[in-house]
């Protein structure tokens, strides 16, 4: 199964597994038309978590670099779609105006180039120094936008307008998920995916045996990177607000850590579980725990880390069998 | 054209306000330096130290000075238990554990914030009542003097506890080479305990001396971590002396810019700066290579 010639190899060997992935896409793509507006937001939620989950997945999970600054991208995907949507709120000519699909998709550009010209920058720095970094560059995007109220909205906050209605918005989301799951799980399973691994066990022995650090950690940054800011684009669309304060805070960092955390890290299937898992329980946690959720969320992550360090999804195949078990370890394993 | 009077007094203030910087630094670059763990919930417990003094003063009209002694006892017990319960099974098994654990303590003190004190800005009537003082004809307010000489009098106290006692001695020996300081009879778990005590202490005492400066939110953690990690990566990792060195470029060069750019970019010019250092000395200006691996 060491698939360097067939990136999509395994996915969908197991009948059962296909079967039930087309099951729930079906189930979810009927959502908005079946189910009220307060269940398909929850749902829309849901697949941004996933696309967050996923996406930090790949550079903290498998290339082993935690960054704690994916919150900036995710923001600046959705201030990027918001501009070209509605450019005349931020007092920018009415020429860039663009259709919905064509802004969220150059806010996953624009995000995925910062990572680029971020990268080399910040990947000087390891370890805490890497992950501190890009909270503060996140920090610095954060706190320039906040000035500038003029692109911006400031702390009122910036209203967006498409043509795209609820539901398309919703299903078009849907497909990127998949494609963003497709996407990675591609990369993953490919030989930056092993370079990937190999940085994140022991950076120097796999640089002394050829595997060039620097190239597979920007592949991993600047695709998450996009990813994030692909859901940047596709929650300001759907939400149609944005505001630097929370599409740029932390609060989506945390989100994101918790879906990888609770999930698994490192594996394919976790960041999924994880995401279905988290938002189960922060729905529930916002009816019943009100303002304590955001405790309850942070005790979590704590506790997942000590007593289930490698998350739900290893807590599953380790209980019951695991015919299909971390498809990411089996290749790593063969191909070692 | 600034006027130059006003230029020597952000200055004074800067380097006043660079005290405090220090302290909160000098608790994160202990932790950094002696356990090799940046402490990402240090800004938050910043924050509550700096709620204890406030409740203290509010509630019972205590002076922020026994508030910054009772916001270090506060922490220090915090950090002891943090590392006791939580932080022992996390270490040594790679760098993410320690990473997200700490940064989920942070989520919790930041919320549980929230909901004790509201999320609105403590305004802080709290401070030591006094005249300003003038210096070369720039006014220097009474309560930033001192925050400042507290903050110094914290600084050589940790400085000569880690120094001229024995456990200071031990500690020093655990950061060097742990399982030689273990070989020589050093109870080294203790010492970590005892070391994450006295930076989440110190942590405490500067947010009590915060508050009398600053308005006190529970979302100011982030803010003040950056701010105290850019102060380490300016002194070196584990460096007393470096780090008041830090803590004081970084208050002058907070205030200066202030002056010229204006309030907002307060918190941006301390981030670029740390993001500056960083890039041209990715261990810090005066640090070693050791450390944040």
């Amino acid at each position: 199964m060491a698939s360097l010639t067939d990136p999509f190899e395994g996915i969908f060997d197991n009948r059962r597994r296909l079967a039930a992935s087309v099951v729930v896409l079906l189930a979810l793509a009927v959502v908005p038309f079946t189910t009220t507006p307060y269940i398909t937001d929850i749902v829309f939620t849901g697949l941004v978590f996933v696309m967050l989950g996923v996406s930090w997945n790949l550079i903290a999970g498998y290339a082993g670099q935690i960054s704690l600054g994916h919150h900036a991208f995710f923001g600046l995907g959705a201030f990027v779609s918001a501009w070209l949507t509605t450019p005349a709120r931020a007092n920018l000519p009415e020429a860039i105006q663009s259709p919905a699909l064509l802004a969220i998709a150059v806010g996953a550009l624009v995000a995925g180039l910062l990572a680029l010209v971020l990268g080399p920058i910040l990947f000087r720095l390891t370890g805490h120094y890497f992950a501190i970094g890009t909270l503060a560059v996140a920090a610095i995007i954060q706190l320039v936008l906040l000035d500038q109220r003029r692109f911006s909205g400031g702390s009122t906050g910036y209203y967006v307008q498409n043509n795209l209605g609820d539901s398309a918005t919703f299903l078009l989301m849907l497909a990127a998920t998949v494609l963003v799951v497709l996407v990675t799980y591609a990369i993953v399973n490919s030989r930056s995916g092993l370079g990937m691994r190999a940085i994140h066990d022991d950076e120097d022995a796999a640089s002394s045996l050829g595997v060039n650090p620097l190239r597979y950690k920007m592949i991993a940054f600047v695709v998450s990177a996009a990813m994030a800011g692909l859901a940047g684009g596709f929650y300001a669309q759907f939400t149609l607000y944005v505001n630097p304060d929370s599409t740029l805070g932390v609060p989506w960092m945390v989100d994101t850590l918790v879906v990888v955390v609770l999930g698994g890290m490192g594996t394919m299937v976790g960041p999924l579980v994880g995401a279905g898992l988290f938002l189960s329980l922060d729905t529930v946690l916002r009816e019943t725990a009100g303002e304590f959720a955001t405790t309850i969320e942070g005790a979590l992550i704590i506790i997942f880390i000590i007593f289930v360090p490698g998350g739900l999804y290893k807590l599953l195949s380790d209980r019951y069998g695991s015919d299909d078990a971390v498809e990411g370890d089996a290749t790593a394993e063969q191909a070692e | 054209m600034v006027a130059t009077d006003l230029l020597v007094e952000s200055v004074l203030n800067g380097l006043l306000l660079g005290g405090i910087y220090a302290v909160a630094a000098l608790g994160l670059s202990l932790v950094f330096g002696i356990m090799d763990i940046v402490n990402l919930a240090h800004g938050h417990m910043l924050m509550v130290g700096a709620y204890v003094a406030i409740v203290l003063f509010t509630a019972l009209g205590l002076t922020p000075i026994v508030g910054m002694v009772v916001a270090f006892a506060v922490l220090f017990v915090l950090g002891m238990a943090l590392q006791r319960v939580v932080l022992e099974r996390v270490v040594g098994e790679g760098m993410e554990q320690p990473i997200i654990v700490l940064f989920g303590l942070a989520l919790i003190l930041e919320s549980l914030g929230r909901i004790v004190v509201g999320s609105d800005a403590q305004a802080t009537e709290i401070g030591i009542p006094g005249d300003a003082i003038s210096i070369a004809g720039a006014t220097l307010s009474f309560p930033r003097v001192v925050t400042f000489v507290l903050s110094i009098a914290l600084i050589l106290g940790t400085w000569a506890f880690l120094k001229y006692t024995t456990t200071g001695l031990a500690i020093r020996a655990t950061a060097q080479n742990s399982s030689a300081a273990q070989y020589m009879g050093v109870d080294t778990d203790n010492i970590y305990v005892l070391t994450l005590g006295i930076g989440t202490g110190l942590a405490g005492a500067a947010g009590a001396l915060l508050s009398m400066l600053f308005p006190i939110t529970p979302y100011v953690g982030w803010s003040y971590l950056l701010k105290a990690f850019a102060v380490v990566v300016l002194g070196g990792v584990g460096s007393v002396a470096g780090t008041l060195v830090g803590g004081l470029i970084l208050g002058v060069s907070e205030n200066v810019g202030v002056l010229y750019l204006g309030g907002g970019f307060r918190d941006i010019i301390s981030f670029g700066i740390f993001v500056l250092v960083l890039l041209v000395r990715p261990h810090g200006l005066f640090g070693s290579s050791g450390g944040g691996e």
